[in-house]
């Protein structure tokens, strides 16, 4: 269910997006709704960190698949011309955001291993379903007095681990509180539910 | 164009670093990122109010005077002295139970600081995102089309957290968000003692880490009467971006 947000300041005494002398170089772009294939963190990581490695990287953002390498291999050998070449890149690219979801990843549910934080336990569990996190839960979480860490974080943790395969942004602000042991208990349920 | 996107489990969270460059070998990076690891674990030594020994534990138990401590340390209590004065008081680490508290500012000094070693190691293209506090520099590197692009950074709705409301897109600068679902209702008014009211987050960018995390935390306590500061000289080039409590409005300069 999405809420709708409407902006309803403006700029105050005539400031508007004044940059400093020397400008961060920032811009704004409008809001964004959570529809669209491409994982967090992963675009432009397709020929480098690929989505099935089991390395310490990108937890979350499993669902990228390096299509666009896959498709341009097969253009490269298959169609030798320069003018064929282009077509096979080309529709590689135009391709790229509809990619399907790769057949490692199997529906169910997954049981992250048990990570002992200092404060207590934490594990995690997802399910998986088309291919997709439909759902993340703490099966374990720290209880006594870092409560706090343990109320809050857990349902933003969760938040966080469906939004990002949706959204076509490189990284999060605000909802990225994150603990080790749900990260580390979150990344053994990923792997193996193949992703 | 080489690429290493490490996570950093420090300060109880994860500090998530995606760098590209072209520059040095795939060894020098893991090197570069090396340094930013111990670089976090020294300021998880020096700052952590969970550490007996730490110099703000010392500094809030009046075991050390700030004279006593080092660089680092006294720059952070620089830099809020300089946020408490650019907010009125509604950031104020002093203003706190237990003394001295930095935390609203650090994780964003801290993350501007590995973000800065980085390029100086020879890493152009970085993002730091340090539990939601990000430093960017130089954008980051699409391969599939052999591009550089500005760093789309995502702010989450704290209504919904599964809703991405505002996307900055920034190449070199900082973002920080201040909200309730980071730890809960954990940020207090300095003056009256009382849980913060005036946003249900508030999400600063802005040229400095320290600054933008530093505000951030102020806007939640002020809302929209924090709106003057930003007309400040020293604010020229901040931007914000705050969702108002209880109604499904935000305001943003």
């Amino acid at each position: 269910m999405k809420r709708a947000l409407l902006i309803a300041g403006g700029t105050v005494g005539g400031l508007g997006a004044v940059l400093a002398i020397t400008p961060p170089q920032l811009s704004t772009t409008s809001s964004i709704n959570i529809a669209g294939g491409t994982a967090i963190g992963t675009t432009g990581t397709s020929s480098s960190a690929s989505a099935s490695s089991s390395t310490s990287s990108s937890a979350p953002a499993k669902s990228a698949k390096p299509v666009a390498t896959k498709k341009a291999t097969a253009g490269a050998t298959t169609q030798p011309t320069a003018s064929q070449s282009a077509t096979a890149t080309a529709s590689a690219a135009a391709t790229q955001t509809t990619a399907p979801v790769t057949t490692t990843i199997k529906d169910g549910t997954y049981t992250g291993p048990v990570i002992n934080v200092n404060y207590g336990n934490v594990q995690v569990k997802i399910t998986v379903s088309n291919g997709k996190i439909t759902d993340a839960v703490a099966v374990k979480a720290p209880k006594g007095k870092n409560d706090r860490y343990t109320n809050m974080a857990v349902p933003i943790l969760k938040a966080q681990t469906l939004q990002a395969q949706s959204a076509n942004i490189q990284g999060a602000s605000g909802a990225s509180y994150t603990s080790y042991g749900w990260f580390k208990s979150l990344q053994g349920a990923l792997a193996d539910a193949g992703f | 164009m080489n690429h290493l996107r490490e996570q950093i489990a420090v300060w109880g969270t994860i500090v998530d670093v995606d760098c590209y460059s072209q520059f040095v070998s795939d060894a020098d990076l893991y090197l570069a990122m090396k340094q930013i690891t111990d670089f976090c674990e020294d300021v998880d030594r020096d700052f952590s109010t969970y550490k007996e020994d730490s110099w703000i534990t010392r500094l809030r138990l009046g075991k050390v005077a700030i004279e006593d401590c080092p660089d680092d340390v006294i720059e952070v209590w620089d830099l809020c002295a300089q946020a408490k004065w650019l907010s009125d008081g509604a950031f104020d680490p002093w203003a706190v139970k237990d003394g001295f508290d930095p935390s609203g500012l650090v994780k964003g000094w801290a993350a501007d600081k590995c973000a800065d070693m980085l390029v100086a190691a020879g890493v152009p293209h970085v993002q730091v995102n340090a539990a939601g506090d990000l430093a960017l520099r130089g954008g980051w590197f699409d391969s599939a089309v052999e591009e550089i692009k500005p760093w789309s950074i995502g702010v989450v709705n704290p209504e919904n957290r599964m809703e991405v409301v505002k996307v900055y897109e920034i190449t070199d600068g900082a973002i920080a968000t201040s909200g309730t679902y980071e730890r809960g209702a954990h940020i207090r008014d300095p003056h009256t003692g009382l849980i913060a009211i005036g946003a249900a987050s508030a999400t600063v960018v802005g040229p400095a880490g320290w600054l933008c995390d530093a505000m951030a935390t102020a806007v939640m306590v002020g809302g929209s009467d924090c709106a003057p500061w930003f007309g400040q000289p020293e604010l020229q080039g901040y931007q914000v971006f705050a969702v108002n409590r209880h109604e499904e409005t935000a305001w943003e300069i």
